[in-house]
């Protein structure tokens, strides 16, 4: 024990030691995490020549720097114009965008830094000490019960739009719909594709991301002069550090909403696959059940922002336990990274921690210190950043769509993801001018294709027997929990409203 | 999100936009799996099963408030006199042009074009000047950080050709 703490000290030291990497490589990530499409898999993707011709700690602070500021990154275009830099901050507009347009973006920006590095430096914690029993989670998520989670994840889509639970559903469900568009993944026989190849591996998630929310949002924003209103404008380009003290101080006495909904993004996060979208809505959807002010979520409630903050970058630690213990990549980034450590003959397993304990631990500390410059450098920034508000929509909305929509194209370099692209512009846009939830349809695209995958996987190893669904006690119990959370929020709202009657 | 436009009578038209391409996409999907095997087809029937049974009672209900009169089959939060004079319109016509012809023209030259006559047109035509320099140092901008810096595989074309060849000459 005293040899782990010792070892856990020096590795800390050293790792401090690397701020000359850290800090650029920060600003790195909040950048390209910032821009759909350009995710911190793709940069180390592109910057791979360099990272491999880095010595093995470098590399390693490196990779893991930027995994962790390109998920806070993404957070900032979608509080400040509507827009996720990835899938896992699509959760984050819901309430962080209606703070921006209230004027309040500044503040908003402090809430989800805070929320972010405390929810991440938290679980990175968190993860290092109970890592050998976090590890066993991915060992008990069979396909059975990984249909469950899916399951639990789709009627978050009907909690999400309960302003109107009947579009909430139309718009999940065709979104699940369209995600099953493509090959079915046991006899490759194409689905719903129109005849177009670019179909067959699926609905790529980037163009969908960036029609959805960047394309729709910005033939919608022309309406007005600038995103905020007139008063708006005046208090963000008011020189003022308070509105920064405020949200810090706002996310701060919210300290055990951060805890736990972290928690949830460390646990979704260890699951291989789940990831930072269902985590995000996952933490947004148990937040506002248990609130005692659900009717605020969706006006700019501060613990609807924090709730898909901390969650997602819980699940940023949660992805590298199964990676560092069982050698399984929980994510793309995760993969990415197995690939470079172990072109530095690093190899993840059971033995890492016993053979080089250093690189183990190294991942986690280079983790908890990027958390903690993170929180000292970026800060600052959001007096700042949140002047984006107040550029005039007739220059903002053409940017906005001229790289969105080439972000689109970047992933596959398919020109069709671009009129992809631009289709999903418009089913976004009658969405959001007819009340249907933008980001209820991207979660059934996202969980469409995962949810058939571990239906078929489940269905033929019980030699198609549907009562496999329920053969399992986890399963059964992430059942019970499943129909709890579709019973128990309207529950919650009726007693509400009978209290209220009463009163 | 809800409409921020307060009707007084709902816009049931434009409302059943989504359902119906739901139900005609959803029957598509099931005519491309009619003949595939049960294990393939059972979960688009699941979801599908379920998006149909949703979406009917969403007629349904829209059937009973336009019976109430509380509402039409207009279809005013969609199309109204408001997309012409705010420019979408045409905003929705060059970003069309830019999807089509980026292929041809590359990232830089496209994106250039595209910002100048999309801020020109939200502009009624005024700021010319600010709206081509702002245009020319966006386009040049996201051609040094994007193609020549990160060499991120942006659409490539005569300008990024001319400055690879350029560059590669010293």
């Amino acid at each position: 024990m005293d040899n782990t703490a010792s070892l856990l000290l020096e590795v800390f030291i050293e790792t401090i030691g690397y701020w000359y990497v850290i800090i650029p490589t920060i600003f790195l990530g909040l950048i390209v995490g910032g821009i759909p499409g350009f995710s911190a898999a793709n940069t180390i993707i592109i910057l791979m020549p360099l990272t491999l011709s880095m010595n093995l700690e470098t590399g390693l602070v490196f990779m893991v720097s930027l995994y962790c500021s390109a998920r806070m990154g993404a957070g900032i275009p979608a509080i400040l114009v509507n827009i996720p830099g990835t899938a896992g901050a699509a959760a984050t507009p819901l309430d962080g965008y209606p703070m921006a347009k209230a004027g309040r973006g500044q503040e908003a920006l402090a809430i989800s830094f805070v929320a972010s590095c405390l929810g991440g430096l938290l679980t990175t914690i968190l993860a290092l000490i109970t890592m050998p029993i976090l590890a066993r989670v991915g060992f008990y998520m069979h396909s059975v019960e990984m249909v469950v989670v899916m399951l639990f994840g789709i009627s978050l889509i009907a909690s999400i739009a309960a302003q109107d639970m009947l579009k909430g559903l139309i718009a999940g469900f065709f979104g699940l719909m369209i995600g099953f568009i493509g090959t079915d993944s046991i006899w490759a026989t194409p689905r719903g594709t129109f005849g177009v190849l670019e179909l067959y591996d699926g609905v790529p998630l980037i163009p969908a991301l960036v029609g959805l929310f960047a394309v729709s949002e910005a033939f919608i924003i022309i309406e007005k002069s600038s995103i905020i209103a007139k008063e708006g404008i005046t208090e963000v380009k008011k020189p003022s550090w308070e509105a920064t003290f405020v949200g810090v101080r706002v996310a701060l006495t919210r300290w055990w909403h951060i805890v736990w909904t972290s928690i949830i993004g460390l646990v979704i996060g260890v699951i291989p696959g789940a990831g930072a979208s269902i985590a995000s809505f996952v933490a947004y959807q148990q937040s506002r059940s248990f609130s005692k002010t659900p009717e605020l979520y969706g006006t700019g409630h501060p613990e609807g922002l924090i709730a898909p903050e901390s969650a997602n970058n819980g699940v940023t630690s949660g992805t590298l336990v199964p990676l560092l213990v069982l050698g399984i990549p929980g994510g793309a980034t995760a993969a990415i990274m197995l690939v470079v450590m172990q072109f530095h003959g690093v190899s993840f397993g059971p033995s890492l921690f016993e053979d080089q304990p250093k690189v183990g631990y190294g991942m986690f500390m280079a983790m908890a210190v990027s958390y903690l410059v993170m929180f000292l450098t970026i800060l600052p920034l959001s007096r700042y950043m949140s002047r984006v508000t107040t550029i005039p929509t007739i220059y903002l909305a053409p940017v906005i769509i001229a790289f969105t929509l080439v972000g689109g194209f970047v992933p596959r370099e398919y020109m069709f993801d671009m009129y992809l692209a631009l289709g999903f512009g418009v089913l976004g846009y009658i969405a959001r001018r007819t009340g249907y939830h933008v980001a209820a349809i991207l979660i059934g695209v996202i969980l469409g294709p995962l949810l058939e995958t571990y239906f078929l996987r489940a269905l033929k190893k019980s030699d198609e027997d549907i009562t496999t669904l329920f053969s399992s006690n986890i399963g059964n119990v992430l059942w019970v929990m499943l129909a709890l959370s579709l019973i128990v929020p309207p529950l919650m709202d009726w007693q509400r409203k009978k209290k209220g009657l009463a009163a | 999100m809800p409409s921020e436009n307060l009707k007084p009578r709902q816009q049931l038209g434009a409302e059943l936009v989504i359902p119906v391409v739901a139900v005609v996409f959803t029957f598509y999907y099931f005519s491309t799996i009619w003949s595939s095997t049960w294990l393939a087809k059972i979960s688009a029937f699941f979801i599908g099963g379920i998006l149909l049974a949703v979406c009917s009672v969403f007629f349904l209900r829209c059937f009973l408030i336009y019976k109430r009169g509380e509402g039409t089959l207009g279809f005013a939060t969609l199309f109204n006199r408001n997309d012409i004079t705010s420019g979408r319109i045409g905003l929705l016509v060059t970003t069309v042009g830019y999807t089509v012809f980026i292929d041809k023209l590359g990232f830089t030259l496209a994106t250039f074009l595209f910002l100048s006559l999309s801020m020109a047109i939200l502009g009624r035509g005024k700021r010319l000047v600010l709206i081509t320099t702002i245009s020319l140092l966006m386009s040049l901008g996201g051609w040094a950080v994007f193609i020549y810096a990160f060499e991120t595989r942006f659409p490539r074309g005569l300008f990024e050709d001319f400055m690879k060849a350029a560059l590669a000459n010293g």
